[in-house]
């Protein structure tokens, strides 16, 4: 099957997801100015009530493969051990430990609960310090030098680190400063996330389409001079044009979409896209789908597309299947760029989906085309 | 630089089963350059050892890269 057919991927919303966000707390101690989450100043705790309920409909899932816990916030280091480790608790041992953390509050006890608790850690960090202006403390002050104090301690404890760079002006010439940069830092993963409009954060985010193009395929040549680096960014489209070569381009996508469950510190339960927990819409309500302190997770799951703006968002996978040439490689507009770019869901191509997917995909295409094999 | 010019995927179809919708097309285009590129892929693979998924590595092995969580997976991905 092919395009004639229409993809066959991303049809409906699994009823089993591969993971699950937890937000232990809803408090950052950074302020950085592209952050889209709202309440980062208060420091709203989850009750250990709300992961046992979770952990109580997780479990039979982690019996058929590796299952996630995605521990985000907030800031979720700022939650403390204590809390942190009785949130674990209800899990038990078949689940993964993750947590995105902006690395500030890490030391040495940080490293020990990690390693005992085999978390696994993603750090956010933008690059060189100049390039980290955004990402400042609640007093307005750069916060690098933390972030740099916390990732130091991971390496001190050997401890295996990915990273998520956010970057604000993708362009030539910054692709292969960040690539030198990360490769300096010693992670293992690194993501590359242009700046998008959403939540809270209303910065535009249109750029030059050739100046974003280049950036990818400045990125790819950075990487292939030294792929120590899993690049999600390369991997995923080099897996996919690999496809598309092989003539199986149409089993890269997942079969159904993953509903990403996000359970809020209150227990509410926000699907397929985090970003659109903690905010209200006339049309759409608070985009929550239940609440795991009242209704079993499974089941609001097994009940999301009724949920309105996830059924127009269903819609919308459609329109973007029916319309858009790039969707096997990209699976549809996320819900969250799609509501805070256009106000709908049910609308197709959005600025991520021109920054992070089409000139992605086009900037590898234009590396591999001007790097061709030299004919003997 | 190409955009959606024409969305709308053609009805011709490849040998291979696959529209030649111009993304499509495009990769087939470029064929030989992505060849290369794709084995060096997979060489730095190895040579990560994505092999192993429990080596307690940051980077899940390769054959689990749906599933590497959160931020590593592509659809609908939070960030």
């Amino acid at each position: 099957m092919g395009m004639v057919d229409g993809w066959s991927g991303m049809h409906g919303i699994s009823a089993v997801p591969a993971y699950v966000v937890m937000q232990p707390t809803t408090l950052c101690n950074l302020d950085c100015a592209y952050c889209y989450l709202p309440f980062r100043s208060d420091d709203h705790r989850m009750p250990v009530e709300v992961a046992a309920a979770v952990a109580a409909s997780v479990h039979p899932w982690t019996r058929t493969g590796r299952f996630s816990v995605v521990w985000h916030g907030g800031e979720p280091l700022a939650a403390g051990r204590e809390h942190l480790a009785a949130l674990f608790a209800p899990f038990g041992a078949g689940v993964e430990h993750h947590v995105q953390t902006n690395a500030t509050l890490i030391d040495d006890a940080w490293c020990a609960f990690f390693a005992e608790h085999r978390v696994r850690v993603s750090v956010s960090v933008d690059g060189p310090e100049a390039r980290n202006g955004d990402r400042v403390t609640r007093g307005g002050r750069p916060a690098y030098d933390r972030i740099v104090r916390g990732i130091d301690a991971l390496r001190r404890h050997g401890i295996p680190f990915s990273a998520l760079c956010v970057v604000g002006d993708p362009r030539p010439g910054v692709a292969a400063e960040l690539y030198e940069y990360f490769l300096d830092l010693g992670c293992e993963v690194l993501g590359i996330n242009v700046e998008e409009l959403e939540g809270v954060n209303t910065r535009a985010n249109g750029h030059a389409a050739a100046d974003v193009t280049a950036f990818w395929s400045e990125l790819v040549s950075a990487w292939r001079a030294d792929p120590r680096i899993h690049l999600r960014e390369v991997e995923w489209t080099l897996r996919y044009a690999g496809a598309v070569l092989d003539g199986v381009a149409d089993e890269v996508l997942p079969r159904q979409l993953d509903p990403i469950p996000t359970i809020a510190h209150d227990g509410s339960v926000v699907l397929l896209s985090p970003e659109l927990a903690g905010f209200d819409d006339p049309r759409y309500g608070d985009f929550t789908s239940g609440n795991v302190l009242t209704t079993p997770l499974g089941e609001i799951l097994a009940g999301a597309a009724g949920t309105p703006w996830i059924a127009e968002f269903l819609r919308g996978v459609e329109q973007c299947r029916a319309t858009c040439p790039y969707f096997g490689f990209c699976g549809g507009a996320h819900a969250a760029n799609r509501y805070f770019e256009q106000g709908r869901f049910d609308i197709t191509e959005t600025d991520h989906c021109r920054n992070s997917k089409i000139r992605l995909l086009e900037g590898v295409l234009d590396h591999a085309r001007d790097h061709e094999p030299t004919a003997v | 630089m190409p955009e959606i010019t024409n969305p709308r995927p053609s009805e011709a179809e490849q040998p291979n089963g696959v529209g030649a919708d111009p993304v499509t097309a495009r990769v087939h285009d470029t064929r030989a350059g992505l060849a290369a590129l794709i084995d060096e892929a997979e060489a730095a693979r190895r040579r990560r050892a994505e092999g192993t998924p429990e080596d307690g590595s940051a980077v899940c092995a390769w054959n689990h890269f749906e599933n590497i969580p959160t931020f590593y997976n592509w659809n609908n991905r939070p960030r």
